[in-house]
């Protein structure tokens, strides 16, 4: 039996002081510190390939609030895959927590990875709430990153940042789905949150810089119903594709763009900048038929990558 | 600045601005004609939502970037106006939208170096030509408002006036809307170009953002789909 390693380092600090848009949300929470143990969470994954071959969570180490279990092996179309779902023991993200999450699939590995429930952030008064994560692909590695819905509240202040590092031989499928608030709590929370701010840019491991997107919602600046932003729809799923361009050719041909106003559902699909894959976009009502199409989006690529489709999911999630 | 002065950047700003400058942008609909065939633009208050949403995109990518580029061309920073260049289609997402910069750029580098002996927008085309940098048209333009002598507000308004009146010269292709309709949206589209300047003009390239995501899903119809009258 392999021994996962279980070293223990320094959780990084959470920095975003360089982030303009987030220069309003400075003042220390009177109740736990900014990055106080417990709200500075840290999370380490690290996927790779035992002596047989079988793809493992070799390498853990985490900061509550957050924990993952060990991996599993539930996948029944690619029985292969190690499956981990990330938790937080806190509930939702809150006032000043700062989390880092670092995932790395090393040569040849595969990887999925899911939260076990939507996440959930709450109002904030003082400060706001951060993410930073490095998601790492060596050679030929393979990962699946789905988590459940973003549910901002009123007030939330939430800003990520997401680096992808992947070998022009591997595979990342990165997908995020933002809801609109809580839609059925109280007279309605859409759009009633202070600011997202979420950015995802993509490397190789060379650092030849690829390409960067980032998104800075804030509603009292421009109204997301504006025709062109969300217009009327209410759930937004973004999903990056980074592979190798004969893969990317393949999936974008599969894959159809379309806007169904009697379904209210809309999905589109083009090409990231520098060769480095795709980008698929979602827009919907309800975030169900939101995950459908991201979880057929999903299949479609392990298909043209693995050839093999995503199983069905669970009939609880 | 004298008063002749002043008068020749008038000009030169007209002359940059004007929808027959030959850098084609005629060709152009930025998404629109997929927006009216979807019914989604169909008459004047939708077609200036949508205008606004694109000048807003805009604004706060391209025009950030044309600001930089005419702060380092006055510094005589080269690098930095190729940094700039390759940061801009790094934060592209849409291929249609890249493929529209590069082609627009290149036409104006080429047209920039007939018009002033700059040697760095000569190298700055030696280097679209042989692949080191991308050649995008807000680069282009900051680089030749600034060997023109014209401001950097003025830029960012001709860069504006440029996004807005691409979009409504197709309208009035591909919408149910008079010429009166789309004077009127430029009217008030103008008032707000002031404060979006303010905010463009104290980002650095790391802030430049955008979220539009009904625009990228008719964009991506578009790149799908077969409807040709504008280019893709």
């Amino acid at each position: 039996m392999i021994e996962q390693i279980r070293e223990k380092t320094v959780a990084p600090d959470v920095d975003f002081s360089k982030a303009r848009e987030m220069g309003r949300y400075l003042t220390e929470p009177p109740t736990m510190y900014v990055g106080a143990p417990g709200k500075h969470g840290y999370l380490r994954l690290g996927f790779e390939l035992d002596k047989e071959g079988k793809s493992i969570l070799r390498d853990l180490d985490r900061r509550h609030p957050l924990i993952v279990q060990q991996e599993l092996y539930f996948d029944e179309e690619m029985p292969e895959l190690p499956c981990v779902y990330i938790l937080s023991s806190g509930g939702p993200n809150v006032d000043g927590d700062r989390y880092q999450q670092d995932i790395t699939v090393k040569k040849d590995a595969l990887a999925w990875v899911s939260t076990g429930a939507a996440t959930k952030l709450a109002e904030m008064k003082w400060n706001y709430s951060g993410l930073v994560q490095n998601i790492v692909l060596e050679e030929n590695a393979y990962l699946e990153f789905m988590p459940e819905p973003v549910y901002p509240c009123r007030h939330t202040r939430f800003i990520s940042d997401t680096r992808l590092c992947v070998d022009k031989t591997a595979t990342v499928f990165y997908s995020e789905i933002f809801m609109g608030g809580r839609k059925y709590f109280g007279e309605g929370e859409l759009f009633e949150y202070d600011i997202l701010s979420v950015c995802s840019h993509g490397e190789r491991p060379d650092g030849e810089q690829l390409f960067r997107e980032k998104f800075v919602i804030d509603p009292q600046i421009e109204n997301p119903r504006n025709l062109g932003v969300m217009g009327k729809f209410d759930v937004f799923a973004n999903v990056l594709v980074m592979t190798p361009p004969e893969n990317a050719d393949k999936i974008y041909e599969r894959t159809s763009a379309f806007l169904d106003k009697e379904r209210m559902l809309a999905a589109g699909i083009t090409r990231l900048p520098n060769d480095a894959g795709l980008l698929y976009k979602v827009l919907g009502m309800e975030p169900g038929p939101v995950k459908k199409l991201v979880r057929e989006f999903c299949s479609t690529v392990r298909q043209v990558v693995k050839g093999h489709p995503v199983p069905p999911e669970f009939p609880w999630r | 600045m004298s008063e002749n002065d002043k008068m020749l950047s008038v000009m030169r700003l007209l002359q940059f601005t004007d929808s027959t400058f030959p850098v084609g942008t005629f060709s152009f609909s930025n998404g629109l004609e997929t927006a009216s065939f979807e019914n989604i633009v169909t008459d004047a208050p939708t077609l200036e939502a949508f205008v606004r949403s694109q000048a807003r995109q805009a604004a706060f990518s391209d025009g950030v970037v044309a600001i930089h580029v005419h702060r380092a061309f006055l510094k005589g920073d080269y690098d930095r106006v190729a940094e700039l260049d390759r940061y801009l289609l790094m934060f592209k997402m849409n291929a249609e939208a890249r493929l529209m910069i590069s082609r627009m750029g290149k036409k104006l580098a080429e047209l920039a170096v007939k018009l002033f002996d700059t040697p760095m927008i000569a190298r700055w085309l030696k280097d679209i030509k042989g692949g080191i940098v991308p050649g995008t048209y807000p680069v282009a333009q900051g680089l030749t408002f600034a060997a023109a002598g014209v401001g950097e507000r003025e830029l960012f308004c001709s860069h504006q006036y440029g996004i807005v009146n691409m979009v409504l010269s197709a309208a009035l292709r591909c919408v149910k809307v008079s010429h009166y309709d789309t004077q009127l949206i430029l009217e008030k589209l103008a008032d707000e170009v002031s404060a979006l300047y303010e905010e463009a003009s104290q980002m650095m390239p790391e802030d430049m953002n955008a979220f539009y995501p009904e625009l990228d899903i008719l964009a991506s119809l578009h790149e799908k789909g077969n409807m040709r009258m504008f280019m893709n």
